[in-house]
């Protein structure tokens, strides 16, 4: 009786947990359905969910010049740029050191990005997209560089002013984004340098730093000061000590951090509609595409929605432990 | 850590702070006391209060103000609620947890203006919600101006909640097993290991997360701005129509934007200065 009773409990968990999955991802579903069909079959009164025609037409019309693009040669693209990442990561996880293979991780994504408007006549979409990309990696570098330095002093520092700059910052990170954004854009106005790239990475900097500075800070808090002590005493200075001993536990934090910082640079939509005219990322071209009087189509907005998806959806996918982990032990315990 | 060796690692991210937020909150509050517009930006002129008067004389301002009050009070408390229910199931889970995770993780993850338009698709003509509303009230479904609101915060809790989850799991992954078996030797039942054991254990991380969420809930933009595109002014939040406000294609009205920009910075600190005040004496207490 007690084993039923427990298997029963156990049916029940899954069965909400399931209902809860199925509610989250409901609208995506909806998407791709959307984003392969035709237009006759998304405009019917009752939905089609099954039966209907399959096309690629709605990515095309997104992403490339040429209508009738051939997508079997994209899949090739795409195979080819996949099979060299695999043997790099593979490589990594056998070699004793494994940064050398993931920085050829890095420069294979990047030169598959060089490589891609080459081999296919992209759309303008495409630029947005590369926008995207440069914008949240700067952002990130950045970000983390100077946020290191500042969490790592705020964590062993224990004078009142540290206090104060803590304190201030968490101030800082309820403000709207609609409180900075105006003397942004009138300075870069002034300055000539609106419609940059850079402008938009340095104000995404300015409002992560708080919440960089926060998480980093509780990350260094778990990292026990004999480390750093015992490598100032063979000798070697504060900064030494920080890049050789310190660093190298800090790892799950710095990419906890990063993937945070990633998904607010990424998905950016205020900062950049402001300070972009032509230079935009990919929430503000998408906005544009379906907002107001566009004439585009439901199955293209999905196309689009659903290819603006996929990149950030793989990096969570393969860093999901991190950001777990990062949850839970990092700018929690402030 | 002496203070020179703080002054030194400090510094790069103490002056990006210093001159990309508190020059520009300072410039923002210069500028509200003038009258200065879009299309001339060099030409201004000191008005005093007047701009605050007006915004506050606005109808659209206080109805972006209601707006914006009940997407607070309507996502917070469920997403809460929520959160901690979703985190206790995963917690009791050991087969496919990591699958369940990644699945409740989406909405969260993925960028607010594609989720918005996402959720919009659904409630469309042809859309999969608006034709299950059809099929049980037999009346057809249209956002428009009266119920987008609902929209808004339906969106605001789906998209919200899955960071509540992750935290609260990875908080409940810290918490001793034995705690737990000592509330079982009490005979304690499910509800009271709940209130007795993990909320407690939980407080310091429901404070974190009711902070942050009232935080994004306030000056909640995105879903707000994506609805506005198709329904007008009634989708707006404050954030919104300080944006539309300010950067309105024919009148911008820089001052008057600057003006409700202030405004909804006083709203936030009025509810968030004792929180700081704590934080700020625990800092202290560490020290």
């Amino acid at each position: 009786m007690k084993q039923l009773r427990a298997a029963a409990n156990t049916m029940g968990i899954h069965t909400t947990l399931v209902i809860a999955i199925i509610v989250s991802s409901v609208p995506f579903f909806w998407a791709v359905q959307n984003s392969i069909k035709f237009t006759r079959d998304t405009i019917r009164s009752t939905p089609t969910l099954w039966g209907y025609d399959i096309t690629a037409d709605p990515y095309r019309k997104f992403w490339f010049r040429d209508e009738d693009q051939n997508m079997y040669q994209l899949a090739l693209f795409f195979l080819i740029l996949i099979a060299v990442i695999s043997a790099l990561v593979w490589a990594s996880r056998r070699a004793d050191t494994s940064w050398p293979w993931n920085l050829g991780v890095a420069f294979a994504l990047w030169i598959g990005l060089q490589l891609f408007p080459r081999f296919f006549d992209m759309n303008r979409e495409f630029d947005y997209f590369v926008n995207s990309v440069f914008v949240t990696v700067l952002t990130v570098i950045i970000s983390i560089s100077i946020g290191l330095l500042a969490g790592y002093a705020l964590a062993r520092y224990s004078g009142l002013s540290g206090a104060v700059i803590l304190i201030v910052a968490l101030a800082f990170r309820a403000l709207p984004r609609t409180a900075f954004v105006l003397p942004y854009f009138i300075v870069a106005k002034q300055l000539g340098i609106l419609d940059s790239r850079l402008v938009i990475v340095l104000a995404l900097v300015a409002v992560n730093q708080p919440f960089t500075i926060w998480m980093l800070r509780s990350f260094f808090m778990e990292v026990p000061r004999e480390i750093e002590e015992a490598a100032m005493m063979d000798g070697a200075t504060r900064l030494q000590a920080f890049r050789m001993a310190v660093i190298p536990m800090m790892w799950p934090g710095i990419i906890a951090t990063s993937l945070f910082t990633m998904l607010l640079a990424y998905n950016e939509f205020l900062f950049v509609r402001v300070l972009a005219v032509t230079e935009w990322t990919l929430p503000v071209a998408l906005s544009a595409l379906t907002g107001g009087e566009s004439t585009t189509t439901l199955t293209e907005g999905a196309a689009a929605s659903v290819s603006i998806t996929l990149p950030i959806v793989i990096v969570i996918i393969v860093f999901q432990k991190h950001l777990v982990k990062g949850l839970g032990a990092g700018a929690v315990k402030g | 850590m002496k203070r020179r060796t703080f002054a030194w690692f400090a510094w790069p991210s103490v002056a990006v702070m210093s001159v990309l937020m508190v020059f520009p909150l300072v410039t923002t509050v210069f500028l509200s006391f003038n009258r200065i517009f879009l299309r001339d930006l060099s030409s201004r002129e000191w008005i005093g209060f007047q701009n605050y008067t007006d915004v506050l004389q606005d109808p659209d301002f206080w109805a972006s103000f209601r707006l914006t009050m009940l997407f607070v009070a309507a996502v917070v408390p469920p997403h809460l609620i929520l959160g901690l229910g979703l985190a206790n199931l995963l917690d009791r889970v050991r087969r496919g947890r990591g699958f369940y995770l990644a699945a409740l993780l989406l909405p969260f993850i993925v960028t607010p203006v594609v989720s918005t338009l996402l959720v919009r698709d659904l409630f469309d003509r042809g859309g999969l919600l608006s034709w299950l509303w059809e099929v049980l009230t037999d009346e057809p479904f249209v956002i428009n101006s009266g119920n987008v609101k609902w929209a808004i915060i339906l969106h605001g809790i789906w998209s919200i909640t899955p960071f509540a989850v992750i935290t609260f799991f990875a908080g409940m992954q810290t918490l001793p097993e034995e705690r737990i078996e000592a509330a079982d030797m009490d005979g304690a039942g499910f509800w009271a290991k709940q209130w007795f054991v993990v909320i407690p254990h939980l407080r310091s991380l429901i404070i974190f997360v009711l902070l942050i969420t009232i935080m994004d809930a306030y000056r909640v933009f995105d879903s707000s701005f994506v609805f506005g595109q198709s329904v007008g002014d009634a989708a707006h939040t404050l954030s919104v129509y300080n944006f539309t406000t300010a950067f309105n294609a024919q009148i911008g009205r820089v001052g008057k934007g600057n003006a409700i920009a202030v405004l909804i910075v006083i709203g936030i600190f009025a509810v968030l200065i004792p929180f700081l005040r704590k934080s700020y004496q625990d800092q202290i207490a560490e020290r």
